[in-house]
């Protein structure tokens, strides 16, 4: 399944399993370099990872498939198969006792089961305008706690560019609320044509991502009035990269974005003027994929 | 009023449908049978202009899809969304305000909760509550009655009465005959993507026996029950 969906993106399995493998190396690294609490940072992280396999409702599955037994054993394995990379490294670092730990755990995690979606109903300020917004804040509530904090740390240490960082916190989480194509019934369902369909999911993403992010520049531009214009700058680009990636999944809706397109977003994130020229093109080519939906 | 003519679909070399002619008029209620694979699906994709067809679908108002209330055999629920949330969304996209959504939960969904952690009924009732609260002009019901309680299936039944008494276009597909036959003023057999047959009231219990008599054969003779 992971193979079909590399190749559903453009990519040849191969390929993506070695970037995967640098960046998972890599960012380890730069981990391990940034943080003295990286050690733990990493043990949770990757507990939380293979945790996603103990999901009720795929062990129901195997059990059903495989039996008893053989269902231990297979999820046994699996979990020590997705810890082996952090376990290598671990290792690498020489962090034995980590390792040990972490290898325990696993084994535990491959003996239990639990639903790793929880059922209660998260309070969203977004439930008028469904869905991106909605659902998107009930899964990432949580960043935009870490968000305001960043932006209270900023003030009181005095570090505006924490502060910026903390805003674009907002907008990049923002962003992801855009990724993934909807069911086309979401979009048939709209008695507009293309361009007026684009223009309202443009309008809320604006609208939504400016109230959460904007206390923090208020904030920020409250102790720091001298930058208001680069802090003014960095908000219109967090406003144009989330009109760039609206237009950029529907330009290749109802299909997942491609390489190509995550290509041109990674040219803006390095140099965002082109996003002036990108923007009007997948709007445009956004259009054309819509008109079979919306007329 | 749908005026469905030459309709033609075919999957690569492989023809749906083959040549539909029909027209649903206005305050009448439809009913389409056939078997699994007959095409009814396709077919209620290409009028609401889901797919792409030979042929031609004309209507009245037009464009049909801005006016159409599609229910599909199993709808699809965003993760993490409410009930209440999905109705919205629903009315957002046709531009309706509404504020009395609890008033109207006609159900009693529990619309506070995810629509995805409700039961196949459930989430048939909560689909057909928001294309009721579309104000459309045209109804598309692909199995409203499956996976749904008998309570339940009294109400859709009385609520398909009332649509036809608002002068409204329904078209219905159901595997249960008895619920056609309680709401439909015609009902048109499909077969290997053509209508071979359709019936008005009066013949709806012939067409049953028809059916019967076609569908079962010798065919439980065949398992050799002892």
């Amino acid at each position: 399944m992971t193979n079909r969906r590399f190749k559903d993106i453009g990519f040849e399995p191969l390929l993506a399993y070695l970037i995967l493998t640098v960046g998972f190396f890599g960012l380890s690294i730069n981990l391990f370099h940034k943080t003295e609490f990286a050690e733990y940072i990493y043990l949770l992280s990757s507990l939380t990872l293979i945790g996603k396999l103990s999901e009720t409702r795929r062990t129901e599955f195997l059990k059903i498939c495989f039996g008893y037994t053989k269902l231990k054993k297979i999820r046994v394995t699996e979990n020590l198969i997705c810890s082996l990379p952090f376990l290598i490294f671990l290792l690498y670092k020489q962090l034995f006792l980590s390792g040990l730990l972490l290898l325990v755990l696993t084994t535990i995690l491959a003996l239990l089961n639990f639903r790793t979606t929880i059922n209660f109903t998260i309070w969203t300020p977004f439930s008028k305008r469904p869905f991106e917004f909605t659902t998107g804040f009930r899964n990432t509530f949580y960043v935009f706690f870490a968000a305001y904090a960043l932006t209270a740390i900023a003030v009181s240490v005095n570090n505006f560019n924490l502060g910026v960082f903390a805003m674009l916190l907002v907008f990049a989480t923002t962003l992801g609320y855009y990724t993934k194509p909807e069911n086309e019934y979401y979009v048939w369902a709209y008695n507009v044509n293309g361009k007026e369909f684009l223009f309202s999911k443009i309008k809320t993403a604006i609208f939504f991502s400016t109230s959460l992010a904007l206390p923090i520049a208020v904030a920020i531009a409250i102790f720091y009035p001298q930058n208001i214009g680069i802090l003014s700058l960095f908000f219109f680009v967090g406003w144009a990269f989330l009109i760039s990636v609206i237009v950029s999944k529907y330009s290749s809706y109802p299909d997942e974005m491609n390489i190509t397109q995550g290509i041109l977003l990674a040219l803006c994130i390095w140099f965002p003027p082109i996003l002036v020229v990108l923007i009007p093109y997948l709007f445009k080519k956004s259009e054309n994929r819509l008109s079979n939906l919306l007329k | 009023m749908i005026a469905v003519r030459n309709l033609s679909k075919k999957y690569g070399t492989n023809e749906v449908l083959k040549n539909i002619n029909i027209q649903f008029d206005k305050g009448k209620v439809y009913g389409i049978v056939g078997e699994n694979g007959a095409g009814k699906t396709t077919l209620f994709r290409c009028i609401a202009d889901l797919e792409d067809y030979e042929g031609e679908i004309s209507s009245n108002p037009n464009p049909i899809k801005n006016h159409l209330g599609l229910l599909l055999t199993e709808p699809f629920f965003f993760q993490k969304i409410t009930g209440k949330e999905y109705i919205q969304l629903l009315c957002n996209a046709r531009d309706i305000k509404i504020s009395d959504i609890d008033n109207r939960n006609i159900f009693d969904l529990p619309l506070n909760q995810y629509a995805s952690t409700y039961s196949t009924g459930m989430k048939k009732k909560l689909a057909l509550t928001a294309i009721l609260l579309q104000s459309n002009e045209y109804f598309i019901f692909d199995e409203p009655f499956n996976g749904v309680d008998i309570q339940s299936n009294i109400v859709i039944t009385e609520i398909i009465h009332k649509l036809k008494e608002l002068d409204k276009t329904v078209i219905i597909s159901s595997h249960i005959f008895s619920t056609l036959s309680d709401t439909c003023d015609e009902i048109h057999l499909l077969s290997n993507g053509s209508f071979i047959k359709s019936v008005q009231k009066a013949d709806f219990s012939a067409l049953e026996t028809e059916m019967k008599q076609m569908t079962i054969g010798n065919k439980i003779e065949k398992l050799g029950l002892t």
